[in-house]
């Protein structure tokens, strides 16, 4: 009769084995909150970069028959511009925030599936890697456009390695996604503490549920459609036959639009905690959020075909009675926001102020989103910059509104230090004078008849005066960034020095359990000493609060 | 013309109703905003943070909204596409890297007119005013899109596939065309003019003459 061996300390359950410290601490983390921190810190890195591709072709279009960058540097600075922002910004960001989040919000110790998580953080990272990579070969990176329909993007039409390195790095980051959202979802699923239910979730993990489900669901079309795309890339004759080339397109519009709302229900849900903690109350009309949240998915599954009205071959009706039916859903989670705010007396810090913005200005993409969701509309906007703008409109008048909303908001969290209010409300002037500024005009420019993807434009087509104004929106929106780093970096070179001001647990009188954790918060989340406030609703800190007789 | 009549429709409808909304909502949130920011007392938490009725109506309301217009737009998008009609003039259209082609296999003269799209060297699409025209596009590469502004519409090229797009321009002009979809390095080049001329004057140059407007 033998005994079994005693099992090997496992890090992230007992914490009783010591982590390396220093950078092999960092890369080798099971802890999710420095897995989240590695992925949204990235993702901010590569923002920056991507902002300042947006700059160059802002700069090429502000005057007509501009040469600065030559057609062939600007289709590759377009395509890893929103390429970079899709795949590598805006859905890492949003993953990399339920990494960090979701544990501590549902009470947790750690994530489920910790190695995969970091494996997902390591995918995306040297898939980031390998899609910029193409810019340091002969040829140059891809030029095809983030979507890259064949037979364009085959071997014949866009030769050299840099279209083959944006193949392997769209695949690897993607792949990292949904790793990431498996393990967000099991987290949900599993690890919550005693007392919280499905329907004592914060909104927050509820969108999260919603966004894993639409990433495990919707991603792997789109590996299916990049797969289908290195086979053409080897054997041309694939897409010699139309049936390849409108299948493509629905291979990747299945994963693009859904996408859409792996970009927007995580900001969305920040947004969402955000108004009702300034607002002290409860968020207005939570089941019917949530189980419209799950409508909302279900229904991103079945829109694809509106993104392909124009090619003649996709159902119409059926494509446009799906996507506008999405506004019934959409108008439900704008109910719950409206009615968190009204009546309420909001406290106008910086994160209220990036979440209030939010409202109005994503409108703006939402209801346009319903006219490009019409086909006779359509017709005429699309591939133009009228869609340039709706996109714009979603992804940064709303998304990354809703980003900043979550940076100031969480970052005393995971810093232990508060941000600087001041420069704070500069970032949030400059970017809302900046947003409206570049994406307003472009609207018009696409009604008037400019394509979108063009390297420049004729003196006698009139774009000029609304792309000179767009390139000035641009120059806001680059002031505005650049005080936004200088904020993050002055404040933690100031905590580093130990002169930040402490900013405690609960700065904001926050509603979710990651309040009820030290800032920031220790290896396994919440220390033995300090008991989790009973969970009695989604609210437990509020109704902590409540029972104390404290503020309201 | 239909296109463009049928889009200023749709258009102009959906904008309001879309600008109606936007300014509701900001106003409601300027409202709050601004009316307690003076000496009023601090709204107290809503004691019941659901209202099922008010919710249950409102999506009613949402959908009601979402089934008109699904209904309507419809049917303003299948009023743009009416069949062809008796022998509508056929011209066969090709994009290819960087311009287009056009063909029009009943011409006695077997006209074709194509170009470079480099500098001046555009082509100019002719066709009769008043007379329905049936244009059948393919392409010889990549994927394109036939775009005229003016006339507020566009229909893509593929290769391997003809897509069939039917319109009538019911008075005599120019007009510029483009490719919408991005189609590679001078893609911002592949321009084209369409010129809708007197029948008389098409017949003319059907036969091998100059195509005066």
């Amino acid at each position: 009769m033998t005994v079994a061996p005693p099992a090997r300390p496992r890090p992230d359950d007992s914490g009783r084995s010591v982590p390396p410290g220093g950078w092999l601490g960092w890369i080798s983390t099971t802890d999710h909150k420095r897995v989240g921190l590695l992925t949204a810190g990235t993702s901010l890195v590569l923002l920056l970069l991507m902002g300042v591709l947006a700059l160059l072709m802002r700069a090429q279009l502000a005057r007509p028959e501009e040469t600065f960058l030559g057609p062939h540097l600007y289709d590759q600075v377009f395509t890893v511009h929103g390429s970079g922002m899709i795949y590598l910004v805006m859905t890492p960001f949003a993953l990399g925030l339920g990494v960090y989040l979701v544990p501590l919000q549902t009470g947790a110790p750690g994530i489920a599936l910790p190695r995969l998580t970091l494996l997902g953080y390591w995918l995306y990272a040297f898939g980031a890697l390998t899609l910029l990579a193409g810019f340091a070969t002969p040829t140059g990176a891809h030029a095809a456009g983030w979507f890259s329909y064949p037979p364009l993007a085959d071997a014949e039409f866009s030769p050299g390695t840099g279209s083959d390195l944006w193949i392997v790095g769209v695949c690897l980051a993607v792949t990292g996604a949904i790793l990431q959202g498996w393990a967000v979802l099991w987290t949900i699923l599993r690890r919550r503490t005693r007392g919280m239910t499905m329907l004592r979730l914060p909104v927050f993990c509820w969108a999260m549920i919603a966004t894993c489900l639409m990433v495990i669901g919707a991603f792997p079309a789109l590996l299916a459609a990049l797969t289908l795309l290195a086979a053409g890339r080897a054997d041309a004759s694939l897409f010699a036959s139309n049936a390849w080339n409108i299948g493509y397109q629905h291979l990747f519009w299945f994963y693009g639009h859904p996408v859409v709302y792996v970009m927007f229900f995580p900001y969305l849900a920040a947004v969402a905690e955000v108004l009702a903690v300034f607002c002290g109350r409860r968020f207005f009309g939570y089941r019917g959020t949530v189980l419209f949240l799950l409508v909302f998915a279900a229904l991103s599954m079945s829109v694809w075909g509106h993104h392909m009205f124009a090619t003649g071959q996709a159902a119409n009706d059926y494509y446009s009675l799906t996507s506008i039916a999405l506004l019934v859903p959409a108008g439900v989670e704008y109910f719950g926001m409206l009615g968190t705010v009204l009546g309420a007396r909001p406290r106008p810090r910086t994160p209220m102020l990036f979440a209030l913005a939010f409202i109005p200005q994503f409108l703006i993409g939402g209801l346009t989103g319903i006219m490009v969701g019409t086909p006779v509309i359509d017709y005429h906007v699309t591939d133009s910059y009228f869609v340039v703008a709706h996109l714009h409109y979603v992804l940064f008048a709303g998304s990354a509104f809703g980003l900043f909303a979550a940076v100031y908001f969480w970052f005393p969290k995971v810093t232990g230090v508060l941000l600087d209010e001041g420069m704070g409300r500069l970032h949030f002037w400059l970017l809302v004078a900046g947003t409206n500024l570049t994406f307003l005009p472009m609207f018009a420019l696409g009604y008037l008849g400019m394509p979108r993807r063009v390297s420049t434009y004729a003196a006698f087509d009139g774009f000029g005066t609304l792309n000179l104004l767009a390139g000035i929106g641009a120059a806001f929106l680059a002031a505005g960034m650049a005080v936004f780093v200088v904020n993050v970096l002055r404040t933690l070179h100031a905590r580093r020095l130990g002169r930040a001001r402490p900013a405690g647990d609960d700065p904001w009188d926050g509603h979710t359990l990651e309040w009820a954790a030290p800032s920031p918060p220790p290896r396994l989340n919440f220390p033995a000493d300090r008991p989790l406030p009973p969970v009695t609703s989604f609210a437990p800190l509020l109704d902590l609060k409540h029972r104390e007789g404290g503020r309201a | 013309m239909r296109q463009r009549h049928i889009f200023g429709t749709v258009f102009t409808v959906e904008a309001a109703i879309a600008g109606a909304v936007f300014l509701a909502v900001l106003g409601l949130l300027a409202w709050t905003l601004l009316r307690h920011r003076g000496g009023h007392p601090p709204a107290r938490a809503a004691e019941r943070a659901e209202r099922p009725r008010l919710e249950a109506y409102y999506v009613g309301a949402l959908a009601a909204f979402a089934v008109f217009l699904v209904a309507w737009t419809a049917w303003q998008n299948h009023r743009e596409h009416p069949a062809a009609g008796p022998r509508p003039l056929r011209v066969d259209v090709t994009g290819f890297q960087w311009c287009w082609t056009f063909r029009y296999p009943g011409s006695p003269a077997h006209r074709s007119v194509t170009g470079t799209c480099k500098g001046r060297d555009m082509p100019t699409l002719v066709v009769p005013a008043g007379r329905t025209v049936q244009l059948r596009l393919t392409s010889r590469d990549v994927v394109h899109s036939l775009w005229v502004p003016g006339l507020r519409y566009k229909t893509d090229a593929f290769p391997h596939h003809v897509n069939t797009l039917t319109l009538t321009l019911d008075r005599a002009g120019r007009w510029r065309g483009r490719c919408a979809e991005f189609c590679g390095r001078r893609h911002h080049t592949m321009d084209f003019w369409i010129k809708a001329v007197p029948p008389r004057a098409y017949d003319r140059w059907a036969h091998g003459g100059t195509a005066t407007a």
